[in-house]
């Protein structure tokens, strides 16, 4: 081993790096992406590499809840002081707005234009851009199926058809419990195994139709 | 002494100054870079992908409205690989567009239909449906129709960086690309707002009130200026069977730059006003009867040169819509009847209006056009902020009374009753014509040729877009008149333009202003008011 690779002693400074100090990388995915497979995000966010402003989804969503307080404001105030200007801090905002909310409705986007002070046609302009902010209330479980080309190939189509057949909703709507929201959507980058769906905030790969009444059932047994 | 750059367009020869774009370096030599989300009074943001032009040596064309013209820079506006460019963007500028030029009203005036008309394809090659979005109704006056916008930005820009009222955004992303505002919110209550009409190159903003009123080749557009403030914007008239349609803003950028407020903007339909003074008539009360104007003009000659023979007074009430050359004719006539005080009303606005990103533009106070070349001719403003009020002096008055361009709306019944003379030179009848010896029907300025002087003191020219009813005459040449008949020296004025060497003639702040002084943009008067922002 050449002299250069060796640690001549502790670092006394690490480039904090976008994240901030995120101290150590021991982490288990556990603790990482929340103990649950569809994700449960704990309020503060979780260990701080676990990106407090990464898109996710709960699957309890309260779209009544305030933006955003007690351990959401930390967060709130974290995704602040990474950006030089308020507007650069939007598309965080309002990923943390959905993760609590499930959904960016106008009311939601006239709360994150004064919290960020921008214009309010602005923020509709860039959540309106983006497919990953959801316009209207999505089921507890936002199910995503790829039908780009990989996927497609090896039955994407057929997965989504399904996941429609056996949630008993129609492409973009919610099954009358409440439950489920099917979505078609482009590549996941997961091409490599196909079919690749994505639950909330959790992939599912190498998804064939037979499988999914299982998944569903799974889904089902912990929402109760 | 500015650095200049030399280059080739097109094989002309060009020198601009340091920093000069391509586009604008061709349009010095008047070639027009075809182009939508470029323009002067904006920011560049460089994405309609029309202007690109071929510069030799650069790997691929260029965006002209955005590429600083360089030393030896030889460009090609009109070369086969421009042309071919502009040919696909059209294309795809066309992919959703209704069509619907036949119900446009931007259709005539439209930069899609020229450029598509100039080097488009002759037909279309998509098959496929075009998505359909509708209208919107944006508020206020502007109506927006999604599927012919090409997406330029302009307003958008115009709303955030002019206006600084951040309402308008680009909604959805791709094809489905839309204009709006905040949900309901809409563009109520900006005040410049209507600007953005005028800058969508094409049918995708249009003006609720102009909407199917008439068109855009059947209109004329006539230079004038806007009567509504005294900030002076420079505007068209755009006159179609002698009636006033609407009102653009017009290039000036000592004034209004690219701009003008919606306040000005609605305010035309005065100009139109049906019931109007159209014959001179003479005679108090029940014996007013028209005459021809010889008749009218000699009688009240005779009548004028008879008080001041009695020693009678002169006093007069002036407006403040009247030109430059209507005002100094005025006063000479006065002091050719032994001078005496000339008083006008104005109606006053509460607040100023600024325009954000272009702060020298304002919708003043003063809600008429002259009210400083009233106060240059040592006129003085009496009444209330609603121009009523502040006739005390006249009232009564028992000597000659001239009034011009004031309908009296408030004057009590029995105004100049007892004066000896009441001359109303007006545009529409005095509501209390009883008293009045003689009626003198007068042109507005939309109607005659002069100059107004706004309120930081530039004078500038209008020209006359609509033909005046009946016998009416510009008041300049009815007052000189009467000045020669009594005695003034010099000729009676025929032309506009001799009015107004006249008026820089005789009258010390305007000395040294004549026509090619003023050009197209105006001159100061030689005691000038320095604005912000100026």
């Amino acid at each position: 081993m050449s002299d250069h690779t060796k640690a001549s002693g502790p670092i006394p400074f690490r480039n904090p790096g976008w994240a901030g100090n995120t101290g150590s990388f021991d982490l288990t995915e556990a603790q990482v992406r929340g103990d649950d497979f569809v994700g449960v995000r704990p309020p503060d966010g979780g260990h701080p590499s676990g990106a407090p402003s990464y898109p996710y989804m709960k699957a309890d969503k309260a779209p009544d809840a305030p933006l955003f307080e007690g351990p959401y404001r930390e967060r709130f105030e974290k995704i602040l002081t990474r950006y030089p200007e308020t507007r650069a801090a939007l598309l965080p905002t309002l990923n943390l707005a959905q993760e609590l909310r499930g959904h960016i409705s106008p009311d939601t986007m006239r709360e994150v234009a004064v919290l960020l002070d921008l214009p309010e046609a602005y923020v509709r302009g860039v959540t309106s851009f983006y497919t990953m902010y959801n316009k209207k209330p999505v089921g507890r479980f936002l199910i995503q199926v790829c039908t780009n080309i990989s996927c497609n190939l090896c039955g994407g189509d057929e997965v989504l058809a399904a996941f429609l057949k056996h949630t008993g909703t129609e492409l973009g709507a919610t099954s009358s419990d409440g439950d489920f929201t099917v979505m078609e959507v482009e590549c996941l980058a997961a091409c490599g195994t196909p079919t690749a769906v994505q639950i909330n905030s959790r992939y599912y790969e190498n998804v064939t139709p037979d499988g999914v009444p299982a998944i569903l059932e799974r889904l089902r047994a912990r929402g109760e | 002494m500015v650095e200049t750059v030399t280059l080739t367009i097109d094989g002309q020869e060009v020198t601009v100054p340091k920093g000069t774009t391509i586009l604008e370096a061709a349009e010095t030599l008047g070639n027009r870079v075809p182009h939508y989300c470029y323009h002067p009074g904006l920011s560049r943001p460089a994405q309609c992908r029309l202007c690109l032009v071929e510069v030799e040596g650069a790997p691929k064309l260029q965006a002209s409205c955005v590429t600083a013209a360089m030393p030896g820079q030889v460009v090609h506006t009109q070369s086969e690989s421009a042309r071919a460019q502009r040919r696909g963007v059209l294309e795809f500028y066309l992919k959703n567009h209704p069509l619907d030029c036949p119900i446009c009203d931007q259709s005539g005036e439209c930069k899609l239909q020229d450029y598509v008309h100039e080097e488009g394809r002759a037909h279309g090659r998509s098959r496929e449906p075009k998505r359909v979005l509708g209208r919107d109704d944006f508020g206020g006056d502007v109506l927006f129709y999604g599927d012919r916008c090409v997406m330029c930005t302009r307003c958008v820009r115009f709303m955030n960086e002019m206006a600084q009222d951040p309402r308008l955004t680009v909604v959805e992303r791709g094809n489905r690309s839309v204009i709006d505002t905040f949900f309901e919110e809409g563009l109520a209550g900006s005040p410049y707002a209507g600007n953005i009409v005028d800058i969508c190159p094409v049918g995708a903003l249009v003006s609720k009130d102009f909407l199917h009123k008439a068109r855009a080749w059947d209109l004329d557009h006539i230079p004038s200026i806007c009567p509504n403030c005294s900030q002076g914007c420079n505007i068209d008239l755009h006159v179609r069977d002698n009636l006033v349609q609407r009102l653009k803003p017009r290039d000036n950028p000592e004034v209004n730059q690219h701009w003008m407020c919606d306040y000005g903007r609605h305010r035309y339909e005065w100009m139109n006003h049906g019931t109007r003074l159209v014959a001179p008539a003479r005679g108090r009360g029940e014996g007013l009867a028209t005459g021809t104007w010889e008749a009218v003009l000699s009688d009240l000659a005779d009548e004028l040169a008879e008080a001041r023979e009695a020693g009678l007074g002169v006093r007069a009430l002036a407006s403040p819509f009247a030109s430059n050359e209507d005002l100094a004719a005025l006063r000479d006539l006065v002091e050719a009847l032994g001078g005496g005080e000339i008083v006008f009303r104005s109606p006053r606005a509460d607040q100023e209006i600024p325009l954000p990103g272009f702060p020298k533009l304002v919708r003043r106070r003063d809600l008429a056009p002259n009210v400083r070349g009233a106060e240059l001719l040592g006129m003085r403003r009496v009444g209330g902020e609603d121009a009523s009020g502040g006739l005390e002096s006249l009232v009564g008055f028992d000597g000659i009374l001239l009034v011009m361009g004031d309908a009296l709306l408030d004057a009590p019944e029995d105004f100049g009753a007892g004066a000896r003379v009441l001359a109303c030179l007006g545009t529409h009848p005095p509501r209390v014509a009883a008293g009045a010896t003689h009626l003198l029907p007068i042109r507005t300025h939309a109607e005659g040729e002069g100059t107004f002087t706004n309120v930081e003191g530039r004078v500038q020219r209008f020209w006359p877009g609509l033909h005046a009813p009946g016998e009416a005459r510009p008041a300049w040449q009815v007052l000189a008149f009467l000045a020669a008949a009594l005695g003034a020296e010099g000729e009676v004025p025929a032309l506009a333009a001799e009015a107004f060497a006249r008026l820089a003639a005789d009258h010390a702040p305007f000395q040294g202003l004549s026509y090619e002084v003023l050009g197209t943009r105006g001159a100061l008067v030689n005691d000038p008011v320095s604005l912000p922002g100026a």
